[in-house]
Parts: C-alpha cells; sequence; structure tokens
C-alpha cells in the first residue's frame, strides 16, 4: 500500500500504476464502502489520508484510461458518439474535480495525477513556453476548426501545416493538441454534415503522417486540452469574434492554468 | 400466467440450440439482435455480417404432443452489405442493429432490418406451386417460333384443346396451324421461401441508427439515431420527418446522445427516447412538428451516497420497452431494469438488480469496456415478467408479481433435450457455496445482450454469442 503524502519521482510511475491496477478492487471497495472515505459503515474511521489517496489514485487511474481511449480513435479506431460522449463527459468531471481540489497548490498528488497521464511529453517542458501566446490560434484563425475532422490518421496533421506556416511554435501546439481533440469529441460524425469540410479536401496532408510527429503531438499534446475544456468565461468572451461555426473556443487555452502546469512539470 | 421461478410455476428447459459448435467464433455469426414476429410463429435473427435468418416454427406433431414444435430454418438472406463512406473514409458496418417484424396483413410476412445507416423493408413470401405448361416449347422441347405463338389461330381440328380466339391479325394468316395454345397449369413443387428487398430507406442518417420501431397505425415507423429521429412512411423511401434534433449548434457542447426509441404500442402519437444520461422523454406528436419539446420527462433522482467516476456510464440506457398493456415502460441501464409508469415521472415504480455484485467492479469493466455492453430487455406477453442479459451466459427473469428473480445459464452443458435448466448464482460474500459461481470467476467475454420472449407461451430465444438458444417451459 503507498505511504501518505509522500513525493513520487518519475520512474515510480509504472509501480504505481501497476499497484493501482493490482488494488484497484481494494480501493474500489473502500469507496464504495465510506462517504469519502471517512468512515465505513461500520463505523470504523478509515484513514482520511489514505482515502483521499486511494481516490486520487482511482482518479488519475480513469483519467490515464480515458485519455488512453480517447486517443485510441486518432490511431484509426472509430470510437462510437455514444462512447465518445460517456468518455468526455467523465473526463470532465475528473478535471473538475482535480481543479477543485488543487487551484494553485503545487502537491505531490496533483502532480502524480498530471504526470500519470504522459510518460513522454517532454515536449511540454519546453522552458519558451511564453505566457503572451496569442488569443487567436491559427485553426480558429481558419475560422473552421470543424474542418479537422477530415478522418483521424489525417486531422493532427493539418495543425502541424499550420505550424509551419505560423513560425510561433507555442501557438501550433495548443492548436494540434485541440484538433486532436476535437477530433475525438467529433468523432467522425459529429460535424460530418458540415459543407465547410470541401473547402479543404484538397490539401495535401500526405506529407505529415502521424509517425513523423513529435511525439507531443500524438501523445502529449492532449493534457492541454483536457485543461481548457472547461467552459470559462473569459475563453468565450475572447473567442466571440470567430466564425459563427462555433470553431475550437476550447482551443483558447486556459494560460494561467497551462503556465502554472509548466512550472511544475519544470520543476519536477 | 403463472411466474417464472421453480417449484408450481414454470420450470425453463432446453428446447434446441442453433449456431455452430467451435471455439473460433467467426466475427460475422455474433448475433446481434433477436425478435419474434406477432403471432411467434417466426424468429428472425440478425448478425454482424448482415444476414438474417429467420426461423419458423413447425407444428407439434400428433405422435408427441407433450413437446411444442421446434424452430427450424425458414428462410436465410444478406439484408446488408459492408459499404464505404468516401466523405468520411469510414466504412459503414453491415451488423444488423435491429429487426423489427411488421404484422401480417397477407400470405406474405415483412420486416424491417437496420444497419448503422440504411433501413430496408424485406418481404418473405412462400412459393410452393411453380406454372408448367407456358407454350413456349414444342412437345418435343424445342422453342417454337415467337411469330407462331403471338398469332393464335384457332384449331378447329383438334376440339379437345382450349380454344382461346385472338384479335392478333397476322399476315400468314393463311397458313392454319394445328397451333395448340394451353393454359398453363400450377403443378405443385418443393416448398421455396424468397426474401426479397421491398424498400430501401436510405440517407436520411448522419448518425449511427440505434432504434427502429413500428407505429400502431401499421403505415410509419421511426428510426433514431444519435441525434437525431426520424419518421417514415412505409410506402416512401425519398423523405422522412425529423421528429427529435438533439444536435447542439456547437458540437463541443454535446453532452447527451438518444440510446434507444420505441413508439407506443396504442398510442401511434406517442413514442419515448432513452439517453445516454439515464433519462427517459416521452413525446407526443401531436404537440409540434418537431417533438425537442417532451409531453413527459422520466428521471430517477441520482443517489448522492453512490456516486463515481462511472455514475454517468452506468445511468446510460439501453434499452428500453413498452409493456404489452401500454402502461408501463422498462429501461435497462448498466446494473438494472426499471419499470416506470407512464404516469409517474419522478421516479420508477420498481427496479431490479441484474448483476449488483459488479459495482464494486466498475473500474476495472471500464478498463475493458465492458462498462459500455449495451444489454436488452424485454417482456413476456403478459407483462407479468421480464427478462435480460447478464455476462457469463448468464440471464435474469424477473417475476413482478411474486418480485422472485432466477439466474439461468446459456451453455451447452446443459442444453440436453428437454432438461431442465438448473439456477445459477453468484457468490457475492467471502464464503463460496458449491454450485456458486464467484465474480472473479465470470466469463465477460460471454455475455447476453439479445433476448426474446415469445408473445403469446412462454417460449424465449436467448443470443450467446453465436448461438441462439431456444428455451420453453415444461408443459406437464
Amino acid at each position: 500500500m503507498l505511504g501518505r503524502g509522500v513525493k513520487r519521482k518519475w520512474s515510480c510511475l509504472e509501480e504505481l500504476e501497476a499497484e493501482v491496477v493490482a488494488e484497484a478492487t481494494i480501493t474500489e471497495e473502500k469507496e464504495q464502502s465510506g462517504k469519502d472515505g471517512q468512515e465505513d459503515e461500520a463505523g470504523l474511521l478509515i484513514d482520511p489520508s489514505k482515502s483521499v489517496m486511494s481516490h486520487l489514485q482511482q482518479r488519475q487511474r480513469v483519467l490515464g484510461l480515458c485519455l488512453e481511449k480517447l486517443q485510441r480513435y486518432q490511431a484509426g479506431m472509430e470510437l462510437s458518439l455514444r462512447r465518445s460522449v460517456l468518455l468526455i463527459n467523465t473526463l470532465r468531471q475528473i478535471q473538475e474535480e482535480i481543479r477543485s481540489d488543487g487551484v494553485g497548490t503545487c502537491t505531490s498528488d496533483s502532480r502524480l495525477s498530471i504526470s500519470a497521464v504522459h510518460a513522454d511529453d517532454s515536449c511540454l517542458l519546453r522552458d519558451d513556453f511564453r505566457e503572451d501566446v496569442p488569443v487567436t490560434c491559427p485553426g480558429c484563425a481558419e475560422g473552421d476548426g470543424e474542418s479537422l475532422s477530415l478522418s483521424p490518421p489525417l486531422s493532427p496533421e493539418f495543425p502541424s501545416q499550420e505550424a509551419i506556416d505560423f513560425p510561433d511554435q507555442q501557438k501550433s501546439l495548443p492548436a494540434a493538441a485541440i484538433s486532436t481533440f476535437s477530433d475525438a469529441v467529433n468523432a467522425m460524425g459529429y460535424l460530418s454534415d458540415l459543407a465547410l469540410d470541401d473547402i479543404f479536401e484538397d490539401i495535401d496532408t500526405s506529407m505529415y503522417e502521424t509517425s513523423d510527429l513529435p511525439s507531443a503531438w500524438a501523445t502529449g499534446s492532449l493534457w492541454p486540452v483536457s485543461v481548457s475544456l472547461w467552459p470559462d468565461e473569459d475563453v468565450k468572451l475572447r473567442s466571440s469574434s470567430h466564425s459563427s461555426t462555433g470553431s475550437l473556443q476550447s482551443c483558447l487555452v486556459d494560460l494561467n492554468d497551462l503556465d502554472h502546469i509548466m512550472e511544475i512539470l519544470v520543476k519536477s | 400466467m403463472a411466474g417464472v421461478a421453480g417449484g408450481n410455476d414454470f420450470q425453463w428447459c432446453f428446447s434446441q440450440v442453433k449456431g455452430a459448435i467451435d471455439e473460433d467464433v467467426a466475427e460475422a455469426d455474433i448475433i446481434s439482435t433477436v425478435e419474434f414476429n406477432y403471432s411467434g410463429e417466426l424468429l428472425a435473427t440478425g448478425d454482424k455480417g448482415g444476414r438474417v435468418v429467420i426461423f419458423q416454427h413447425e407444428q407439434e406433431s400428433k405422435n408427441r404432443p407433450h413437446l411444442r414444435g421446434e424452430y427450424n430454418v425458414y428462410s436465410t438472406f444478406q439484408s446488408h452489405e459492408p459499404e464505404f463512406d468516401y466523405l468520411k473514409s469510414l466504412e459503414i458496418e453491415e451488423k444488423i442493429n435491429k429487426i423489427r417484424w411488421l404484422p401480417q396483413q397477407n400470405a406474405a410476412h415483412f420486416l424491417l432490418s437496420t444497419n448503422d445507416k440504411t433501413i430496408k423493408l424485406w418481404k418473405i413470401s412462400e412459393r410452393d406451386k411453380r406454372a408448367e405448361g407456358y407454350n413456349l416449347k414444342d412437345e418435343d422441347g424445342r422453342l417454337r417460333d415467337p411469330f407462331r405463338i403471338t398469332s393464335l389461330r384457332v384449331c378447329l381440328a383438334v376440339p379437345q384443346t382450349c380454344l382461346i380466339l385472338s384479335m392478333t391479325l397476322c399476315d400468314n394468316f393463311s397458313k392454319i396451324d394445328c397451333c395448340t395454345f394451353q393454359v398453363p397449369v400450377l403443378m405443385p413443387m418443393d416448398l421455396m421461401v424468397e426474401a426479397s428487398p421491398r424498400r430501401i430507406f436510405a440517407n436520411a442518417h448522419t448518425y449511427h441508427i440505434n432504434s427502429i420501431s413500428v407505429n400502431s397505425d401499421h403505415e410509419t415507423y421511426l428510426s433514431a439515431d444519435d441525434l437525431r429521429i426520424n419518421l417514415w412512411h412505409l410506402e416512401i423511401t425519398d423523405r422522412s420527418f425529423n421528429i427529435v434534433d438533439i444536435k447542439p449548434a456547437n458540437m463541443e457542447e454535446l453532452t447527451e446522445v438518444i440510446t434507444a426509441a420505441e413508439c407506443h404500442p396504442h398510442q401511434c402519437n406517442v413514442f419515448v427516447y432513452s439517453s445516454s444520461k439515464g433519462t427517459i422523454r416521452l413525446c407526443d406528436m401531436r404537440a409540434a412538428a418537431l417533438c425537442d419539446r417532451h409531453s413527459k420527462f422520466f428521471e430517477e433522482p441520482e443517489d448522492p451516497s453512490s456516486r463515481s467516476f462511472f455514475s454517468e456510464i452506468i445511468s446510460s440506457i439501453s434499452d428500453v420497452k413498452f409493456s404489452h398493456s401500454g402502461r408501463y415502460m422498462m429501461t435497462r441501464d448498466y446494473l438494472s431494469v426499471k419499470v416506470w409508469d407512464l404516469n409517474m415521472e419522478n421516479r420508477p415504480v420498481e427496479t431490479y438488480q441484474v448483476h449488483e455484485y459488479l459495482r464494486s467492479k466498475l473500474c476495472s469493466l471500464y478498463e475493458n469496456d465492458c462498462i459500455f455492453d449495451k444489454f436488452e430487455c424485454c417482456w413476456n406477453g403478459s407483462d407479468s415478467a421480464i427478462m435480460t442479459g447478464s455476462y457469463n451466459n448468464f440471464f435474469r427473469m424477473f417475476d413482478r408479481n411474486t418480485r422472485r428473480d432466477i439466474t439461468l445459464e446459456a451453455s451447452r452443458e446443459s442444453s440436453k433435450p428437454r432438461a431442465t435448466l438448473k439456477p445459477r448464482k453468484v457468490s457475492t460474500g467471502g464464503k463460496r457455496k458449491k454450485d456458486e459461481i464467484s465474480v472473479d470467476s465470470l466469463d465477460f467475454n460471454k455475455k447476453i445482450l439479445h433476448t426474446a420472449w415469445h408473445p403469446k407461451d412462454n417460449v424465449i430465444a436467448v443470443a450467446a454469442t453465436n448461438n441462439l438458444y431456444i428455451f420453453q417451459d415444461k408443459i406437464n
């Protein structure tokens, strides 16, 4: 069983996940047996920090599974709309919980939950990530984020093309992140009836195969996206000038959160 | 009808099993839908390979009246083929999602079958006679000169021949041919069952069709996909009415999808649809052309003490079925079956736990995707009992009157003719009794998603992967 409040190094992650998998049943039963783990029905007190830990373990495991399943979509396996919606709702629920738990606090647990998501998101540790990322990302500037939903393998490459056009790499990162997520959201059927797809049919994205992309775009980039999923009032206000096709409002990343996360990761 | 459990009540016994016995199951053979017709004489199954197999109930033999007749293959046809959507670079599966029979109006049988995108109306008709004696060949088998066939000549020399006078004039009429014209005769032949597609209802659904339901007016039917419900007329294929549309303007705001829909069995203006959030909406088509505003909204308040990350997923309703009386409806979510009174929206009148022992395993079931399995449920003919499937090839029946329930298994081991099925039990506590099976030993790959109950008799059809089991009660 894991100790309480112990800082986890990066290398311990896999052990942690293995332990979590092995003890899933136990933690789940503890979850079910008590209200927030304070007491079980027999009245025995469960150590609050232990139960919080197990709740966090489960949360982070579910978060990882959520993203993994959504990523499978990128690998070409089609997700049904029902499943996508259920996964995304679960993801949102977890994110809200994480946000309400640890806003502004840099605890080892929040570090765990963040770092547990992707093992190889080294690209996120860029020192040059700046706060003054322009509000409009290339995807939105095009006025049609839905065009990214051409097909699962192609979609991550579309924003990468934008990255070539715009030398500022930081802009393209959220765009790529958002686009890959939007494709998971769009799940190949969401926006299929939009005629705007036709505009982008002739873009040759054959050069930008997934395997050529930096790992961040394929795997690590989802994290900033999930932060930006919340209905953020500021984001909506800023994006009100965009086209009415409902393009990627969520791609306007909550910059303060991202910056904060970057600090955490860089420090670890 | 008496109850479903043992004792004085019915005892379920094995009748038949259809399908291959191989351990290696071909994906295309997995049964994806099961449905009795209105009389129960026919039983249709659809599979992932797009095929429909119809079984017909043979009459009881006079020698052994205590045995109910058996279901034998009546017709097999390929309903849907795989297609490719070029615009989205996606394959459209040929898997049959649902089959619904139309009420029989003449000698032929009609059913609707649907895959993700296209609904087809099939006519299944019998042919047991063949016309013989067409005047196309001579007596020695040579094909006749068409000229000689079309121009009929009165043959006076052979008075026994049936004469038909034709008004057709012919230039060579001067020649008198002994062309005998016979009326074709119907001769018996081996029974041939033909299935032909009579209507194809295509291109009306952007998302995947999950339900079809024939209306009580027998002229219209509805089809539902993840975000929209359309109303069709059975005769008209080039247009349909959209009656429900829950697609948001901004797709990123989407949080709920339609999971099932059904027409009311008696009121042709009423239908219900269920959602992934565990709610059911009842709509009246008389109220407005677009039924986005429901007439009734059924939702059970959530129990805050059982809230978890998976609460929403397990509340997602996978099937909704009206009772035959039309007074109740039944919904199936991941762990339970609920019976609702249409007059009470705030909670179900009955809740039956199907496999509550899985609640502590939800995280593992989420990991292996089993938590997304969509189980169906069904009523018996008198609405006194309900049935639904579970894992390990178990299926459950609940008697609404006696409140008793029973768990049975569809397996080859218990497939001896007329062998009574033994009730099964899953042990949840620490101690496992003999003949009980522990939760960890359950085979989650053996899932019973589709079951059907004969509309009149106590005969049930249970689809276990690629096998179809038929069970009936033991008549004393």
